[in-house]
């Protein structure tokens, strides 16, 4: 021995630098994920806000200039904000109403929390929204004519109505039915984690249930109930197809539907108005979060703790049944009703009110599923894409979920988990609009792609498989992967034999929402999908626009089945692979 | 041998490499709080583990034993020192060396068990076999050394099930095995009987150490819990506040403490603060004169364990004698402890059998040989 140390290092430590090991391979492999996600995410929105200022070159106000000049600008603000804020506060209600029942008191159905999640899901908007329009057109609408015949029994006749679906009321409706889960799901975690005593308290101090509800519960739940607000009016400015299926034909123009008329359906696209709106739609949500975030700083709100051990359960005495059958009724109503115009109107052939029920046939599926070339290409186009962005997606957010789990601590890392979950905070009609600017013209030319389509699904709905990923890798005890590495084995065999078989369940999970998500989808499909790329959410628009009621009623309900099979199937495997572990 | 503390152990004992199955030299790691103070987690750690035996780092919670355990796993990194097993340098601050946990060949033990969920206990065991360098291993070698080892620790008939299948002290045999599986030299264990029930923790001790015996590996192992320290230990290394108070034998640590601290954490103290009289020659306390073997300290800190302790009637004609009244009687089987009080002191006396001689309310006489009573200066400890 010569050296000073008396030992020479062996010859595989690794150098290490400023007190850092150098990075593996497979931290380098998730740190270029993050970047690319990174760039995906961040750079439409920031493509956006340039544009605003800045085209061919030159500095311009040109966009707010033509924004501005829109004719009917107030108008399509005052019923964009007329609809969203008034959906939002019926869903807080409602949903606040419906996660109580369903966490707090003896009408609870224990099935409902595991299902109100995937409510949205199964039935997704555009389908729904068709769906709504089969049951409840002035005219044709089932329920209507059912009504007309009903009324006529006792006297009343009737040539329209009694309700209407293309209206003010209409619209505010379908919006809340779908805003409702993000209420319910927010505000039912906090009843969970709400302490019972405090309701107890209230209880021996005399006031009833409904008393203990409104004067107790409510207010102890106000961040939860403001974070459920918030996320109705994000969804609500987002939505694209509920506002141009049950919206437009009754003249309610809202600025979603105007920004793709912009960009998809005029020649040449007015690239300036439909900027400009979308940065109307940035203030509104940054504008909510504002909001938020003061009521929340300056809230006493805070302290409630998370004893959820000391959750109790209200006793509705005589209530309890009429509750529960509320319940019910409302997951009935918001979405097997409207499955069931959906399939009687494609089954029939023809939309009418004169259901001939003993002559129900295949023939509009037959029609608009196997003998038009465009619906096929579209159904194919779409299952591809919702796979491979499914899986593509779920494994990116893994591996990315993991290295940020291992990093807490660190700042920079914290930051860029934030930014990749960003457009979960931002609306998706900027986003897919952005991603439009960025790829679609020079140098990328990825207008009318497969991989522009691929691309912006994953920019959209890549916060929710990251969300997704990160229940899954908090699941796995930090030793686990320790022991790993002490056992000799290397970062991607820890991944392959542990984390993955480990995270497979919660993955499955994501997997299953991306996909269905993707499939469903169109916010991006309205501005990224044409002719030469069409996908299934597009081609319900087209037939929308001019097709048959039927062919429309059938391309939604097949979009409803195979998306309820796909989401059933997957979530029994992912119960089934979680069960063959521990037993 | 005197008991040292880490300062003098390290000063005298050269670096000689490949004499020590683990070798811990100035090691210190800072964590930083969020309030953005730094606490050192572990402080100019020295320690010297010979080939075969079992280092048992006792400390309270907090006091940086886990963290050393896992910097000699290469779970954390220090910010400086540098850390050798069997001679190999898997961790030199200065030389920037540190080497990933997975090429250091050693195994750990850890609190939570750590198996894999989704592996039966036999897949968990051959893991580290298939992850062996050199030569690779054949499905039958590892099948069949694999079983062996389960045999080991008598889960012979149990490798098919899956951890959910077993109970935790099952669990724990099953993540030993995976530890023993690939002969380590060195096995570091971090609290792995914690999460057991007592009787089962007392038997897989007893098992753990009738293994040691046998496979001669070296052990690193963190506990809070003192008999368990006790019952395992080759030597014992006292840790507080990130730093080694004293590293000796049980015999050591428990009869010659180094430290108040190790003499107040390891077994029961009675205690009394006092000033030396060179005059008397003995040390002046709130209950009178106080005798000790060790003099001249001032002001002191006086301390002696109950069961060193006797109870008269009359005043002991030899050694100290401490005047009070019996205010507590507690019988506890092996034992009966007397809680007297003089004064504003109260103290504790261990009379084995079950002789109660004496009653609550009775005036007695603290009978306490010179060569029994601890001193330490006071103030030199900061802790508690």
């Amino acid at each position: 021995m010569t050296t000073t140390t008396g030992i020479a290092p062996p010859a595989d430590a690794r150098r290490r630098r400023a007190g850092r090991r150098l990075p593996t391979s497979f931290d380098l492999v998730a740190l270029v994920l993050a970047g690319v996600l990174l760039v995906l995410v961040c750079f439409p929105l920031l493509r956006v806000l340039v544009r605003m200022f800045y085209k061919d070159g030159h500095l311009t106000f040109e966009a707010i200039s033509k924004t501005l000049a829109v004719d009917d600008l107030g108008e399509l603000l005052f019923d964009t904000l007329v609809v969203v804020l008034g959906s939002s506060v019926l869903a807080v209600l409602v949903g606040s109403l419906l996660a109580w029942a369903n966490t707090r008191t003896n009408a609870r159905l224990g099935f409902l929390n595991g299902v109100f999640p995937y409510l949205p899901f199964l039935l997704p908007p555009i389908a729904g929204a068709v769906g709504w329009t089969m049951l409840l057109s002035e005219k044709a609408g089932l329920l209507n004519a059912w009504a007309r015949d009903g009324l006529g029994a006792v006297g009343v006749h009737l040539e329209t109505g009694p309700f209407d679906i293309n209206s003010w009321y209409g619209l505010i409706f379908v919006y809340t039915v779908y805003a409702v889960p993000y209420v319910y799901m927010t505000v039912s975690a906090a009843m969970q984690g709400l302490d019972g005593n405090l309701e107890q308290a209230s209880r021996v101090s005399g006031a009833g249930a409904f008393k203990t509800l409104r004067r107790v519960t409510l207010p102890a739940l106000a961040p939860a109930l403001g974070a459920g607000f918030l996320l109705s009016t994000w969804f609500g400015f987002g939505m694209f197809s509920i506002a141009q299926i049950i919206g437009t034909p009754a003249g309610i123009d809202m600025i979603p539907v105007r920004i793709v008329k912009l960009l998809t359906f005029s020649y040449p696209p007015n690239e300036d108005v439909a900027i400009g709106l979308s940065v109307i739609v940035v203030l509104f949500v940054g504008a909510a979060y504002y909001t938020q975030y003061r009521i929340l700083k300056k809230s006493r709100f805070a302290a409630i703790s998370g004893r959820a051990d000391q959750h109790t359960v209200t006793d509705l005495g005589r209530w309890r049944h009429l509750v529960r059958s509320g319940v019910l009724l409302y997951v009935l109503v918001t979405t097997v009703l409207p499955m069931v115009g959906l399939f009687v109107v494609s089954l029939n052939g023809y939309w009418t009110s004169n259901i001939q029920w003993t002559s129900l046939n295949f023939d509009a599926f037959r029609v608009a599923l196997f003998e038009d070339p465009k619906t096929q290409e579209a159904f194919v186009n779409s299952m591809t894409l919702g796979l491979v962005g499914g899986v593509a997606g779920i494994l990116v957010a893994a591996i990315v979920s993991l290295y940020v789990a291992a990093r807490r601590a660190n700042r920079m890392v914290q930051g860029m988990d934030a930014a990749i979950k960003l457009p979960a905070s931002i609306s998706h009609m900027v986003i897919a609009v952005g991603i439009l600017l960025l790829l679609a013209g020079e140098p990328f030319d990825l207008g009318g792609t497969w991989l522009i389509l691929l691309l912006g699904y994953l920019a959209l709905y890549l916060p929710q498989a990251s969300i997704a990923a990160d229940a899954a890798v908090a699941t796995i005890g930090k030793e686990l992967g320790e022991a790993s590495r002490v056992s000799g084995g290397g970062r991607w065999k820890a991944f392959r034999r542990i984390d993955l078989p480990l995270m497979l369940p919660g993955l499955v999970g994501g997997f299953a929402l991306l996909f269905v998500r993707i499939v469903g989808d169109l916010t991006a499909s309205a501005i990224l999908s044409g002719t030469d790329n069409v996908v299934v959410g597009f081609r319900i628009l087209e037939v929308f626009n001019g097709g048959s009621y039927a062919t429309l009623a059938a391309l939604s309900s097949a979009l409803v089945v195979v998306t309820g099979v796909i989401l059933v199937v997957v979530l029994w495997l992912s119960k089934r692979i979680g069960v063959a572990k521990t037993r | 041998m005197q008991a040292t503390t880490a300062r003098e152990h390290g000063s005298d004992v050269p670096a000689r490499p490949g004499e020590h199955a683990v070798e811990i030299r100035a090691l210190s790691k800072r964590f930083r709080r969020r309030d953005g103070t730094v606490v050192p987690a572990i402080d100019e750690v020295e320690l010297l583990v010979e080939p075969g035996e079992i280092v048992v780092l006792l400390g309270p919670s907090g006091c940086g034993k886990t963290t050393l355990l896992r910097s000699v796993a290469g779970l954390e990194t220090p910010e400086s020192g540098r850390i050798s097993v069997g001679g190999r340098v898997v961790f030199d601050a200065a030389e920037k060396v540190d080497m990933p946990a997975e090429r250091r060949g050693l195994s750990m033990v850890f609190q939570s068990y750590a198996l894999w969920p989704h592996m039966t206990a036999a897949r968990n065991v051959r893991y580290p076999l298939e992850n062996r360098r050199g030569r690779r291993m054949s499905r039958k070698e590892m099948a069949a050394k694999v079983q062996r080892t389960l045999e080991l620790v008598g889960m012979g008939g149990l490798g098919e099930q899956y951890p959910a299948q077993l109970s935790g002290g099952q669990q724990q045999r099953v993540a030993l095995a995976r530890a023993l599986v690939n002969d380590s030299d060195v096995v570091l264990f971090d609290e792995p009987l914690s999460n057991v029930d007592a009787k089962v923790r007392e038997q897989l001790r007893t098992e753990l150490l009738a293994t040691q015996r046998r496979l001669g590996f070296t052990a690193l192992f963190v506990t809070h819990d003192q008999g368990e320290a006790m019952e395992l230990a080759t030597r014992i290394a006292v840790l507080d506040q990130g730093r080694v108070q004293q590293i000796g034998t049980p015999t050591e640590v428990y009869a010659r403490p180094a430290t108040e601290y190790v003499a107040k954490f390891i077994g029961n103290t009675n205690e009394l603060s006092g000033t030396w009289d060179e005059a008397s020659g003995s040390y002046t306390t709130a209950l009178g004169a106080v005798r000790a073997t060790k003099r001249g300290i001032s002001p002191a800190c006086l301390l002696w364990r109950p069961e060193h302790c006797s109870l008269h009637r009359e005043r002991p004609t030899s050694g100290n004698g401490l005047e009070g009244r019996v205010v507590a009687v507690l019988y506890l089987g092996t034992h009966t402890e007397y809680l007297v009080r003089s004064g504003d002191v109260r103290s504790r006396v261990w009379v084995s059998g079950r002789n109660v001689d004496f009653q609550e309310g009775d005036d007695v006489w603290i009978g306490i040989p010179e060569e029994e009573v601890m001193v330490y200066p006071t103030g030199a400890e900061v802790s508690a």
